[in-house]
């Protein structure tokens, strides 16, 4: 999923300033499931940014909305009705979400309330950790199903560095060893033999930026 | 506007108590005026029969539709007002309540500053009983059979109880005979029976039962299902197979474990533990070489645990009767209790068993062979003794068993900082899991003696048979709910409830939810305020009742 | 304006019902008195106290907000309490944010039977509130 994390409540009011009406969207599946932008943190936010404005006597109301998804714009267009009554949209989605609202909606300033942190997982309860680059050239296969480009500090691809450390990482001695883990994971399926192979540098352009995927409709 | 509430407030002063201290006609007036109160009474005595009967036609009569009683702490009568509401036909649920006795008049001495706040008060329950809702009570049928893991004597104990009140039950066992610590034991003092007769008079009771399942050398693997439907895993040998079941109890005892750390030694010929001891006093064949006087040291590796004295003072004793000779223990605090240890520690005094405190750990040594023990004895001034003895017995910690950690991780229960299973509350549930229906008994949740353990074995056999008996148990339907349209299915409640009470589920054959297990549910509503979606709502704590008590105060103060 | 002297401050203290609630009854039936503007919302475990509650009774002109709980490893639903003091430090920090001093709210935990304890909070809740004067977000101040 995407992970995402809340911008500073100043740097939100920041943006938001001298609106006296604003909307607050939510986004019911990544971010939700990251407690970031869910119904409960729109809530959170709106509730903060209420008091904030009450405290600085400035007039704010907030109307709010969660829906399904913000990076589809027929979901989007639902919101038509909130948008009309409000000066501004803050979106709590990921960055891929507040585009089409400012698309679907051109004439609204649409302003996000998150940064979008990267594609990961959950590993403890509140706590998520990156687990993909989406580099747009997978080499998970070599690997035993544990990804180095973004789980080794240095993103080698043919064996730890001269660092590690009793299974750890000489960047962060809390954070494993992604190579030691490799080596594990090989050696636990009978396939070290993949890492006598050597890889080449990659093309670290596999995916022509900004990224576009086509398949013929089904 | 008509949202069609009718609100009945009955006001009680408590026997005329509170009236002395404020005027309840002048808080009748006050209400009388509120938008949506349709009655506003006042009774000496809501806590008696006669003026529930009347507040019960009151209901009716008015046909109010919520109700709001102003007394004495819901802790105290909530209930029996609950049952007031549901005999008047209406849901029992619909019921709120202001303490303004405990919370009000009796805490604050000043009248006006009271009575101020016990209008307060009762406008917050009166906005708290518009946001109420209905819980439908049920009945889910449930499975009468029960299943005791651990063959142990408080297993075997549970086993013969639940068979009495006429329970199945399935007693699994991983070794290959039932009885536990009872086949090591040699002796159970205080106890004056022989561990062989006790087993053989439980066993025999067992065997005639036509209601105990026995199922040695067999273990439990997994756990699935919600209380009066659990599916348990077994393995037997090779084999593996699923039973359903009720309840469960664990029964899985303890082992125990010398630390030659903490003690600095290792165990020789002549240094040994309780239970090498054990084994020696127990076997019939003849000692080759008795040993003429037998030092005890306890209270070094844990002075808190009750196992590790108890087998002191036993196994002397033991040792006086078999062997004779010389029997020291030496002690820091030799903390016992329970009935008849006090007497158990006289009999070895009067035996001749020597008790030696001390306060800084005793030097062993080694010496031709034999052991040298040097203690500052505390009640003779710390004066230094020399103890020369031929058998040294060390105590042992008791640890639990070794697969307690994996089976509470997949059954999700909780631990204590000793790896124990932990109770849902040591004083007010002491055999309840942190799990509806999973109850521990013995030793694998407490430190307890024989007899204390058979007494444990018979609370959980009543917890079971109380839960299970009537093969169906009354639940609330629903009492927290999760909306399937909003739930994200982001397993965040799954993980956080602390009952394992909620599950994933489909809806429509389709889309993923959690899903709350009524019986399972305690009703915490830590779930509901996990949900990153807000897509839980405990029915009698529900967001809008409790914003309620404060967001609409003001207009009544 | 009114004196300092006559602030008086609304404080909601959420109580659980395993614990807190009942040490407040404790409290009265022992005649120990405590200020009356303390407001007891009753609730299932101070693990049902959400962030969002706490906000809004700011929102409504609180003053102060005090989460009353099991002693630690005494909570009937095992993680309750701690949930609630990890969320009050949220809180604090979500206050801070918006410039509201975080220490309006606060934890405390308690045992049923300990009624002085809950009228001691009170009172020493009550103070520290009059001293840091009105909430800054309250009509009028």
């Amino acid at each position: 999923m995407i992970v995402a994390e809340r911008k500073p409540l100043e740097d939100i009011r920041e943006m938001i300033a001298g609106y006296k009406k604003i909307l607050i969207v939510g986004c019911g599946t990544c971010v939700t499931i990251c407690w970031a932008g869910g119904e409960k943190e729109v809530a959170v936010l709106s509730s903060q940014l209420r008091l904030a404005s009450k405290k600085d006597g400035n007039e704010l109301e907030i109307l709010e909305a969660t829906i399904e998804r913000q990076c589809e714009k027929e979901l989007v267009e639902a919101l038509k009705d909130k948008v009309q009554q409000v000066e501004a949209v803050l979106s709590m989605g990921c960055g891929a979400g507040v585009q089409p609202i400012a698309e679907i909606f051109p004439d609204m300033p649409v302003y996000p309330a998150l940064n979008t942190t990267f594609v990961g997982m959950p590993e403890g309860e509140g706590v998520w950790v990156e687990t993909c680059r989406a580099c747009g050239d997978c080499f998970l296969d070599k690997t035993g199903g544990i990804c180095p480009i973004v789980r080794c500090a240095k993103g080698l691809l043919n064996g730890p560095c001269g660092g590690t450390n009793n299974g750890k990482c000489e960047i962060d001695s809390e954070k494993d060893c992604a190579w030691t883990l490799i080596y594990r994971r090989l050696e636990q399926q009978g396939r070290l033999d993949a890492m006598r192979k050597y890889y080449p540098p990659r093309n670290f352009q596999a995916v022509i930026r900004p990224g576009k995927v086509e398949t013929l409709p089904a | 506007m008509d949202n069609g509430l009718k609100l009945g407030v009955f006001l009680c002063d408590c026997g005329g108590t509170l009236s002395k201290v404020t005027d309840f006609s002048a808080i009748k007036a006050k209400l009388q005026k509120l938008s949506d109160v349709t009655y506003v009474g006042i009774s000496h005595d809501l806590c008696l029969k006669r003026a529930q009967q009347a507040m019960q036609k009151d209901i009716k009569d008015k046909g109010i539709n919520r109700v709001v009683v102003a007394a004495c702490s819901p802790e105290l009568h909530e209930n029996d007002f609950m049952n007031v509401v549901q005999s008047a036909g209406v849901n029992r649920h619909l019921l709120s309540m202001a303490n303004i006795r405990e919370q009000c008049f009796w805490a604050h001495p000043d009248k006006g500053k009271a009575a101020k706040k016990a209008m307060t008060q009762i406008g917050m329950a009166i906005n708290r009983a518009r946001f109420l809702e209905p819980v439908e009570q049920t009945q889910i049928s449930v499975n009468k059979d029960v299943l005791v893991i651990g063959g142990g004597i408080t297993g075997i104990q549970a086993a013969i109880e639940l068979s009495n009140l006429n329970l199945k039950t399935t007693l699994v066992e991983k070794e290959a005979t039932l009885g536990g610590k009872l086949n090591r034991f040699a002796n159970l003092y205080p106890v004056q029976v022989s561990p062989e007769e006790v087993l053989a008079t439980k066993l025999k009771q067992v065997a005639e039962s036509q209601n105990i399942y026995v199922l040695t050398s067999a273990e439990l693997i997994d756990v699935s299902g919600e209380v009066g439907n659990f599916s348990a895993r077994i393995k037997r040998g090779n084999g593996e197979f699923v039973r359903n079941f009720g309840a469960i109890i664990f029964a899985t005892g303890y082992t125990t474990q010398f630390s030659s750390q903490i003690y600095g030694l290792e165990l020789s010929n002549n240094i040994i533990t309780q239970s090498q001891l054990e084994e020696m006093l127990k076997s019939s064949s003849e000692v080759k070489q008795i040993p003429k006087s037998v030092c005890f040291v306890t209270d070094i590796s844990d002075e808190h645990s009750r196992v590790s004295p108890l087998s002191a003072l036993r196994n002397a004793l033991g040792i006086k009767e078999k062997f004779r000779g010389e029997v020291c223990v030496l002690c820091q605090n030799l903390k016992v209790d329970g009935a008849g240890l006090e007497k158990l520690y006289r009999d070895c005094r009067n035996k001749g068993v020597l008790f030696i405190k001390f306060d800084n750990s005793p030097r062993i040594s080694k010496q031709d062979g034999k052991i040298k023990i040097e203690v500052e004895d505390v009640l003779m001034s710390g004066e230094q003794v020399t103890l020369p003895c031929d058998l040294l017995v060390v105590e042992e910690t008791s640890v639990p068993p070794l697969d307690s950690k994996v089976l509470g991780s997949t059954l999700y229960m909780g631990l204590d900082a000793q790896g124990f299973y932990q109770e849902n509350n040591v004083h007010l549930y002491p055999t309840a899991s942190n799990r509806e229906g999973i109850f521990f008994a013995g030793n694998c949740h407490a430190d307890l003696d024989l007899m204390q353990a058979l007494t444990d074995a018979s609370n959980v056999a009543l917890s079971a048979y109380q839960l299970l008996a009537q093969g169906k148990i009354a639940v609330e339907a629903e009492k927290v709910m999760v909306d399937p349209n909003k739930c994200r299915f982001c397993l965040t409640c799954i993980r956080a409830c602390p009952h394992h009470a909620i599950q994933e589920a489909k809806v429509n054959h389709e889309k993923m939810v959690a899903q709350i297990a009524d019986l399972a549910c305690q009703g915490c509503g830590i779930c509901a305020v996990v949900c990153p979606a807000k897509a839980i709502k405990p029915k009698d704590w529900s967001d809008e009742q409790i914003l309620a008590e404060f967001e609409l105060l003001g207009e009544y103060v | 304006m009114k004196a300092k002297g006559a602030f008086l401050p609304d404080i909601v203290a959420f109580c659980c019902a395993q614990s807190a609630y009942q040490a407040a009854d404790t409290a009265g039936s022992m005649r120990i008195t405590y200020p009356e503007n303390i407001r007891v919302i009753r609730v299932p475990c101070a693990g049902r106290v959400d962030v969002l509650h706490i906000l809004r009774a700011f929102e409504k002109g609180a003053d102060g907000v005090l989460v009353l709980g099991c002693h630690e490893e005494a909570c009937r639903h095992l993680s309750g309490n701690i949930r609630a003091k990890n969320r009050v430090q949220r809180v604090n920090t979500l206050l801070q944010e918006v410039g509201i001093d975080g220490k309006r709210v606060e934890m405390f935990t308690l045992a049923p039977n300990q009624g002085s304890r809950f009228a001691r909070i009170a009172n020493e809740v009550n103070e520290r509130i009059k001293e840091l004067g009105p909430s800054p977000v309250k009509s009028g101040a």
